[in-house]
């Protein structure tokens, strides 16, 4: 039964990297990375119930803690990026072309 | 039985110390705050003075020590050790080091002295001194070295001072090239040195590579081997002390300040070789053969050198030229294991060529730079110190009974005659005329007959007293030297070879009375005819020659110089353009270039992957992560 | 057996959210489809008895942080004009998986090396505040605590970046 948690873990995981690289949204993106840190966070209790040990889950609160703070500061900078540009595409930032 | 003295380390320390003090004071002086010559004269003397205290102390201390246990040694740490090689930085006093050590320093002492007057009004005047400096804490190592290895260092470094010292005036693009040539053809002897040495620690270095050790494990090399070393090591001696073939940089070396020539180019540095041969007696003095090669090359330099030496006309290199004779009087003593002989004639050749160079110096000084012997005359009585000085000089040099030159000279004749060499005697007796003939046509063209240039005649004045005082001193020297070590058949104990003798691995040949008075004969009648012939053709003023035939050939050197021009600059040089214009450019360059346009291209190309977008990035890692997976997904099961 | 279709059940709905996330166009609809697939989870967690994490997910995810996102997106008044023009996304979609998939299917093969367990809930207050609270502070302490500075350094980040353009003017 654990195996299946962790399937669709994984599963949750691949969806979240493929909403990063096939998007230009900013919010989709954003949103796709916090799917990841669900994705893993559901990896992270599911062992921690295999192992019936409690420091998976005081991982996965660490996790929410830190994706709590990256909220906070990804949608600071989306506000600036609204404001510069009036667009929320990723591809107005391309000052790292070759 | 070896004693061991920290202030041995502190001889060598002294003069170097004092050329970074000098150096750093140069360095850091401006035009507004330039130290007075006076200080940077004092401060030059500091170290030349109080070596030479410590080298009679290290005297003193010898000769309080019983004959045999005659040696001290100081190691002041491991300077390197790789495998079998343990390199210490240690000194070492024997009578040979202390010898020389004595003469070194006091040359030096006065020649640091006289500079302060010679160079005076000169612009780099604390750079002059902190180079005389170095050389002179160079020399002592060089003297003092343990080893082979440790007088390397001081090798080399007289070689450097030599150089920068050549060059001195650097605005002159020919004093330049008369220092690079100078160094240029020292490296060819020095690869010599370092050869010899590499084989001589392969044969024996591993158990221990100081003289010490060496001397004790001599007798476990074979004789091709002493040979091949000795032979090496007598390339870089002829680099150094400036022997056929080598020789050809001393002449040019005159380039630099005169008491520069006088302390590094005939008193010190140039004796250097003897010395080294002299120190490697021990080898030496097994293999017969090599010596009598050393001795005939020494001889024939001899030769060849007094010739040209009868006909130059710029008085530093009349000098010069009797130098490089000298040299091979002393290469043909120690080449036929008569080492004390050499050795004297090393110390006693110190006095009266430091003097004559001085000297010289002191007319060049008076006639504002005028080096040309047929543009002076009759400066008798203009400059009646340094005429009577160079005089006892000139008579040192050309071999009058009783001066110095005459004892060393002829005790290198005599034993040449008396190991059954006649054909370098009779040479040497030959040069000993040429050299009495060549030392005084100068005499007479300086300082007698009329003057030939009224403008300069009218103008020049006797050197200051702080150069005349050390003319004064090394003429006393010149005079007396030769007394030390006055043959028995003089009544002369002969001090300098007995006090050598613990340190030189030296043969003592039997011969009769008759030889030793047939030889010094010889050498007093050739230098009677020398003079003569001198007096005769310049004693009452001459003019100015036109060199044809065999004397212009003579005058130009032989044209050595054009024929290593020829047969040795030009084929390297053609090698080099070759190489520059057509092997760096095709051959070695190609790679280089290729990798150049290869690494462009691949940056041409990846370029285009450098879209800019953070996406497209992370689509990047992506890839890399999957291809990782693809990869791991291999090796799980 | 009720568990495991609770489990088909949710994974379900997760699932679907997470679709929808990366396949509507509009922000809107993403974050109302994530907040589906946040309490899908936290539904799993429950099932896992891992009920404070049920409770945290509940309260600070599909709770504090999504209704901030969407806070921030209604304030932001997006147009459809605003929206960026992703004409190549159905290629990229097809793309990313083929890339995606050898990872995923390195993870399936990781994951199938581990042993199977029961998911039954288990008692003795496993997962409860009291328990997890303990390891927390007690063997997590250090980490708590950098994380309590990260939140603060992101706090005074985000009133900086964000109030810039006010500070400037």
């Amino acid at each position: 039964m654990i195996l299946d948690y962790l399937v669709l873990s994984i599963v949750l995981f691949c969806l979240g990297i493929l909403g990063v690289i096939s998007r230009r949204n900013v919010f989709t993106v954003f949103m796709s990375i916090e799917l990841m840190l669900n994705a893993a966070n559901l990896a992270f209790i599911a062992l921690s119930r295999l192992h019936e040990s409690m420091d998976g889950q005081v991982l996965a609160m660490l996790v929410m803690a830190v994706a709590a703070a990256e909220a906070a500061l990804a949608l600071a900078v989306v506000i600036l990026l609204h404001k510069h540009t009036g667009k929320l595409d990723t591809n107005v930032f391309s000052l790292l072309k070759g | 039985m070896e004693q061991s003295a920290a202030y041995l380390g502190l001889i060598p320390l002294l003069p170097l110390a004092g050329a970074t003090i000098i150096g750093l004071l140069h360095l850091s002086s401006c035009q507004t705050c330039k130290l007075s010559e006076r200080t940077y004269g004092i401060l030059a003397c500091i170290a030349p003075i109080l070596t030479f205290l410590f080298a009679i102390k290290v005297f003193l201390d010898l000769h309080g020590l019983p004959v045999e246990a005659r040696q001290i040694s100081y190691q002041a740490f491991t300077w390197f050790k790789v495998g079998e090689l343990d390199i210490a930085m240690g000194f070492f006093a024997d009578p040979l080091s202390s010898l020389m050590l004595l003469f070194v320093t006091f040359t030096a002492s006065l020649i640091h002295i006289y500079s302060i007057g010679y160079m005076a009004g000169d612009q780099t005047f604390g750079k002059f001194f902190a180079y005389l400096n170095l050389f002179l804490g160079m020399m002592l190592i060089l003297v003092l070295g343990n080893g082979p290895v440790v007088m390397f260092v001081g090798w080399e470094g007289v070689g450097l001072c030599s150089y920068l010292l050549i060059s001195y005036y650097s605005e002159d693009r020919a004093n330049v090239l008369a220092g690079n040539k100078a160094f240029i053809v020292n490296r060819i002897g020095d690869l010599g040195f370092v050869l010899g040495m590499a084989f001589l620690f392969w044969a024996i270095g591993g158990s221990g590579f100081d003289y010490i050790s060496l001397k004790a494990n001599a007798h476990l090399l074979s004789s091709t081997t002493i040979s091949l070393v000795c032979l090496l090591l007598f390339l870089g001696a002829t680099g150094k002390s400036a022997q056929i073939p080598l020789y050809v940089w001393l002449p040019d070396a005159m380039a630099g300040p005169t008491p520069v020539s006088a302390l590094i180019h005939a008193a010190t540095m140039v004796t250097a070789g003897v010395y080294m041969v002299a120190r490697f007696s021990f080898l030496y003095s097994l293999v017969p053969t090599v010596g009598l090669i050393v001795a005939w090359t020494g001889i024939l330099t001899a030769l060849v050198s007094a010739i040209y030496g009868m006909y130059q006309d710029d008085i530093k290199k009349v000098l010069a030229y009797s130098t490089v004779s000298q040299l091979g009087y002393m290469f043909a003593g120690v080449g036929l294991a008569a080492y004390s002989a050499g050795i004297f004639h090393v110390f006693t050749h110190a006095f009266f060529k430091a003097l004559l160079f001085l000297g010289a110096g002191s007319v060049i000084y008076a006639l504002h730079h005028e080096q040309n012997i047929w543009k002076m005359g009759g400066l008798r009585t203009k400059l009646p110190i340094t005429y009577w000085t160079m005089l006892i000089g000139a008579l040192a040099l050309a071999g009058c009974p009783p001066f110095s030159g005459f004892f060393s000279k002829d005790e290198i004749l005599y034993l040449a005659l008396a190991t059954g060499n006649p054909g370098i005697w009779l040479i040497g007796v030959l040069v000993a005329g040429m050299t009495a003939y060549y030392t005084f046509r100068m005499i007479f063209l300086v300082f007698h007959g009329s003057p030939r240039d009224q403008g300069l005649f009218d103008h020049a004045h006797e050197a200051p007293t702080v150069m005349t005082v050390p003319l004064i001193i090394l003429a006393v020297g010149a005079l007396f030297a030769g007394v030390l070590n006055l043959p028995a058949i003089f009544g002369g104990g002969q001090v300098v070879s007995h006090w050598l003798a613990p340190s030189l691995a030296e043969l003592h040949p039997e011969a009769s009375h008759e030889t030793e008075i047939l030889a010094i004969g010889a050498s007093v009648v050739a230098f009677f005819i020398g003079i003569t012939i001198a007096y005769r053709k310049f004693g009452s003023g001459a003019e100015v020659p036109v060199f044809t035939g065999f004397a212009s050939f003579a005058y130009h050197t032989f044209r050595i110089n054009e024929l290593y021009d020829l047969l040795l600059v030009r084929p390297y040089k053609a090698i080099g353009s070759a190489i520059e214009y057509f092997f760096e450019p095709q051959v070695t360059d190609g790679p280089v270039q290729l990798t150049t346009w290869f690494y462009r291209a691949a940056g041409t190309v990846f370029k285009l992957l450098q879209v800019g977008y953070v996406r497209i990035y992370a689509i990047y890692m992506v890839i890399g992560l999957s291809l990782m997976s693809l990869l791991l997904s291999q090796s799980l099961k | 057996m009720i568990a495991q279709w609770l489990f088909y059940g949710f994974a379900t709905l997760a699932v679907l959210g997470a679709l929808g996330l990366i396949l509507f166009q509009h922000p809107m609809n993403g974050a109302m489809c994530f907040i589906v697939t946040l309490i899908s989870l936290a539904g799993l967690y429950a099932l896992l008895s891992a009920s404070l994490l049920f409770a945290l997910q509940l309260i600070v995810y599909a709770g504090a942080i999504m209704s901030l996102i969407l806070f921030i997106i209604m304030f932001l008044n997006i147009q459809a004009t605003d929206l960026p023009e992703e004409k190549g996304r159905w290629t990229f979609l097809f793309g990313g998986i083929l890339v995606i998939a050898p990872i995923g299917l390195f993870l399936l093969k990781v994951v199938k090396t581990l042993p199977q367990g029961e998911t039954s809930i288990i008692g003795q207050d496993f997962g409860g505040v009291k328990k997890v609270g303990m390891v927390l502070f007690q063997d997590w302490l250090l980490p708590f605590e950098i994380v309590s500075i990260l939140l603060l350094v992101a706090l005074v980040g985000a009133v900086v970046l964000a109030g810039k353009k006010e500070m400037a003017s």
